[in-house]
């Protein structure tokens, strides 16, 4: 239900979540659970959205639910935005830690793997 | 006498045998005995005492005549004997056995008289003895024949009975039930067994016995040194009268005597063909039967034996043959109707399914087919347990690689029979049955399953090709119906729908398209070519080509026909095709329309109610019998108006009027007048078709001029704000807003209208939020409004953070609450 959003690889020790489209109050809940699913128990995850072309504040407030669910394990994890575009707006609007974003997801594989 | 302790009558007597000759009474031909009431012998002749071999002085006076009977005969003479001749004074014929001195017998007729006294008290009693041994054999013979006679009589009624019973049973198990039945109240058996002959697996298989604890109850192949199996090979009924006799012939018949008590056995093989002549006949089973005592079978029961033995082979041939007949009755039916079965699904996965389902439980307990089709290949299974995976995996290779059936066998530990699905000699696939033991091996059923195989394939490979066919459809409507359509200016916004027929139909001939004559003209068309399939795609194809290249600027719609009825000359598959196709001059605001043979324009301009174009129609491309004068209709729009272009699947519904359907159509389009752009045609096809459509739906919506001002109102649904967002993103980049700005506002917007859904119609579902959008060289202003009660923004913190992010990325925000809540936010944009 929630494939056209999200999609799932791994990259080194990090589950890889893949985000796309518009995340808005319509899909985040799904999208929350479909992405909960897989991080619990992961030791580390990678958030890439690069290819999300709006986010709210529901978006927002999934982020910061998987962010603080990992930070209370002590697992590290990145999310990956682009340089410009709606999502980095969204999350530097609301003042995410700037040790959370990155740009380059190669750069922040290999932080996580440190 | 008187010595004897007895009264002394002699004195008194009068000598009655000096009246008769001595030598006379003596040796008469019978035997003569005198004796005193009580029985006591005082006279006898000499015939008796030889018969009997006494001494006179064994008897006179020393016994009475009862005492010289067999203990039974000493009954009967207290008891029948003795009190008639008191009572009648004599007796006549009495049958009594007399016991010789040797304590033999000898069988005797015996007539007595009472002589009585003048005051009538017993005096004497005078026995005449005939010699009846002769009589006696005579009438034992008598005897046993009658019984014999009953015997054979009650054999020949039960042998009726069965030979009744064997003409009326049409299988095999019946005629071996009937036959079973046979030997004990024939000939008194104890129990009785059937074995028959299966010529395809060259064995002897125990069928039925009325009391399988005797003997050995294991099939046995023909060749087994079995008594059972010895005789089927030899052909002629074999009587084992004893257990001596089995020992020395037939060892695992004797043992088996043994254990169950058996004396005697009946070998009987059930034969067909020349009765005299045991080379000649074929055996079709044995017949066995037991006895618990010894039993001499006598000529009579021996012959009626080979008979019941003809009789069952007959009836066996019989049902054979009627088994046979009715199994490839059954066979070829079912063929038929998997065939038919077969033929009712067109799809590809479908069809393999409904194999599996047909084979399942009719022909095998557990059916995979397997097909050669895609990167994975199609798997379809049916019933179960499923077999050993490694095992089939074998097999199923040798089958391919053979290209020929691998046959389940008894020790294979598998029990699937594969058989390769062949089409022009190209191995497809393979399908796998596992079939109960009795249903697999023979020569028969293999040629059945054969040409199972091979209507499957070619089943299958149809369904292949029509999948193939039916993805190249597909795929090259696709690709033409989704080439790019124009977007990104601000002068026009374009929707298109398509939505393939409920039903597995093939692939449509409806399309739409969109494309810049020059700079200043829009073309939108929109057709539907007869037919379907891969043909109606191909030349739905070459249609939209024809169009591209006849739209010019000089031409216009009538023109553009008439070039279309030309092609259609060339291209025979394109006449009858109906096509709507106007143009639009975006500098000029008119539009330029004509149809041929398909559904009118609908125009729904800012102001008034929608409106079908009625004018410039003609016949369908090439038409022979149609008004082909192409003609062409123009008026002039106004800024914001909406033109919607269909296929007749939009409107047409069984049971509903094209009227109706029109009507609807109409009424929905006005309805949906403020509702974004995105998701209108969708949301069109949604309601006038529904899910259960019957005919593709294609549709093209031109919404033109975009408006300094966008006004939009949407239903109180979190989903409703993605297509807004999508109408305000396409409206602002008309404009020209940086990427920026334009992300701001769409946050903005996104989050004050989420905030108005989630706050302000909390408890009403049906609630309306109005937008309205305004932009100036410098600025974009937003305002948002609904008419429902906030419980107050500061409620929920996350709703809190979406206001945040409202006065974060907008420049001004204020909120007026006033019946309802209306947000008004403003943007500056920066310089280009």
């Amino acid at each position: 239900m929630t494939d056209q959003w999200v999609s799932f690889s791994r990259r080194g020790a990090a589950e890889l979540v893949h985000l796309k489209g518009e995340i808005d109050l319509a899909n985040a809940n799904d999208i929350g659970r479909a992405i909960v699913a897989r991080t619990t128990g992961a030791d580390a995850v990678l958030i890439d959205l690069t290819a999300v072309s709006f986010l709210d504040s529901a978006g927002v407030r999934l982020l910061d639910f998987i962010v603080g669910d990992l930070d209370d394990r002590r697992k590290p994890v990145r999310l990956v935005v682009g340089e410009r575009g709606a999502a980095r707006m969204t999350l530097q609007l609301c003042s995410f830690r700037d040790d959370l974003l990155a740009t380059d997801l190669d750069r922040a594989a290999a932080e996580l793997d440190r | 006498m008187s010595e004897s302790g007895g009264p002394d009558v002699t004195q008194e007597l009068r000598l009655p045998w000096d009246d008769d000759p001595e030598d006379l009474y003596e040796h008469a031909p019978c035997g003569y005995l005198t004796t005193l009431p009580d029985g006591t012998i005082v006279r006898v002749n000499e015939t008796f005492l030889t018969w009997t071999g006494y001494a006179r002085t064994d008897l006179i006076g020393h016994k009475r005549f009862r005492d010289l009977l067999t203990p039974g005969d000493q009954i009967y003479h207290e008891t029948h004997y003795a009190p008639l001749l008191t009572m009648q004074g004599e007796v006549h014929e009495i049958a009594l056995d007399v016991v010789r001195a040797d304590r033999s017998r000898v069988p005797t007729l015996v007539n007595s008289v009472l002589e009585r006294s003048a005051t009538g008290t017993p005096r004497i009693i005078r026995t005449m003895v005939f010699n009846a041994t002769e009589r006696r054999g005579y009438e034992r013979e008598l005897l046993s024949a009658r019984r014999a006679a009953e015997s054979s009589e009650q054999r020949v009624r039960v042998l009726q009975q069965i030979v009744a019973d064997l003409a009326a049973a049409p299988t095999e198990a019946e005629v071996a039930e009937a036959v079973i039945r046979a030997p004990e109240p024939a000939f008194q058996a104890t129990s009785s067994s059937i074995f028959l002959v299966d010529p395809e697996r060259d064995e002897l298989i125990a069928v039925s016995s009325t009391d399988p604890t005797t003997g050995n109850w294991d099939d046995m192949p023909r060749s087994s040194t079995r008594a059972v199996a010895e005789v089927a090979r030899r052909g002629d009924l074999h009587v084992i009268a004893t257990v001596a006799e089995a020992e020395a012939h037939f060892p695992d018949l004797a043992e088996s005597m043994r254990r169950s008590e058996r004396k005697t056995v009946v070998l009987l093989p059930l034969t067909t063909g020349p009765a005299d002549d045991h080379g000649a006949a074929s055996v079709l089973g044995v017949l066995a039967f037991s006895f618990r005592e010894e039993r001499v079978l006598t000529d009579g029961e021996l012959r009626v034996i080979r008979l019941l033995g003809q009789q069952a082979g007959q009836a066996l041939d019989r049902a054979r043959l009627y088994d046979e007949g009715r199994r490839r009755e059954d066979r070829s039916s079912f063929l038929a109707r998997t065939t038919r079965a077969l033929d009712e699904q067109h799809r590809l996965l479908q069809r393999a399914r409904r194999l599996v389902e047909r084979v399942v439980p009719e022909i095998a307990d557990w059916a995979l087919v397997r097909l050669q089709v895609g990167p994975a290949g199609l798997v379809e299974y049916h019933g179960g347990p499923a077999p050993d995976p490694e095992l089939l995996d074998a097999r199923v290779a040798e089958a391919v690689e053979t290209c020929a059936p691998v046959y389940a066998d008894d020790g294979d530990g598998l029990g699937c029979t594969v058989l390769p699905l062949t089409v022009r000699g190209r191995v497809i696939g393979t399908l796998a049955l596992r079939m109960a033991p009795d249903r697999r091996g023979a020569g028969a059923d293999r040629l059945f399953l054969v040409d199972l195989a091979d209507r499957a394939a070619l089943a299958l490979e149809n369904a292949r090709l029509y999948e193939q066919e039916r993805a190249i459809a597909r795929t090259l409507q696709r690709s033409l119906l989704a080439a790019d359509v124009p977007g990104a200016d601000s002068r026009f916004a374009l929707e298109t729908h398509y939505q393939a027929a409920a039903q597995d139909l093939e692939v449509g001939g409806d399309w739409y398209d969109a494309f810049l004559i020059t700079a200043n003209k829009l073309a939108v068309v929109v057709g539907d070519v007869v037919g379907r399939g891969i043909d109606a795609a191909t030349t739905m194809g070459q249609l939209r080509s024809a169009i591209r290249a006849l739209a010019t600027a000089e031409n216009g719609p009538a023109r553009l026909l008439e070039g279309l009825d030309r092609f259609c000359e060339r291209v025979e598959s394109a006449r009858m095709a109906t096509v709507v196709y106007a143009e639009i001059d975006l500098v000029g605001n008119e539009l330029a329309y004509a149809t041929a043979g398909h559904l009118p324009l609908l125009l729904h301009e800012p102001a008034g109610s929608p409106q079908y174009l009625m004018r410039a129609r003609s016949a369908p491309l090439g038409s022979r019998a149609g008004d082909r004068r192409r003609v062409e209709d123009r008026i002039r729009l106004t800024g914001g108006s909406r033109l919607l272009l269909y296929t007749d699947g939009l409107i047409e519904r069984r049971g509903r009027g094209l009227d109706r359907g029109f009507e609807i159509l109409a009424r929905e389009f006005s309805r949906m007048r403020d509702a974004p752009l995105k998701g209108l045609t969708a949301g069109l096809a949604d309601i006038l078709v529904g899910r259960d459509h019957s005919d593709d739906v294609c549709m093209l919506c031109v919404s033109l001029g975009t408006d300094e001002r966008l006004e939009r109102s949407i239903g109180a649904d979190p989903v409703q704000i993605s297509l807004l967002r999508a109408d305000m993103r396409g409206w602002m980049a008309g404009h020209g807003v940086d990427p920026d700005c334009l992300n701001a506002v769409l946050l903005a917007c996104s989050e004050a209208v989420a905030n108005a859904i989630e706050h302000g119609y909390q408890d009403d579902p049906f609630g309306m939020v109005d937008v309205s959008a305004t932009i100036s060289a410098d600025a974009v202003e937003i305002r948002v409004s609904d008419h429902g009660t906030w419980r107050g923004p500061g409620a929920d913190l996350a709703r809190g953070r979406g206001l945040q992010l409202i006065y974060e990325s907008m420049d001004d925000v204020s909120f007026d609450q006033d019946q309802g809540t209306t947000v008004t936010m403003r943007r500056h944009r920066n310089a280009p």
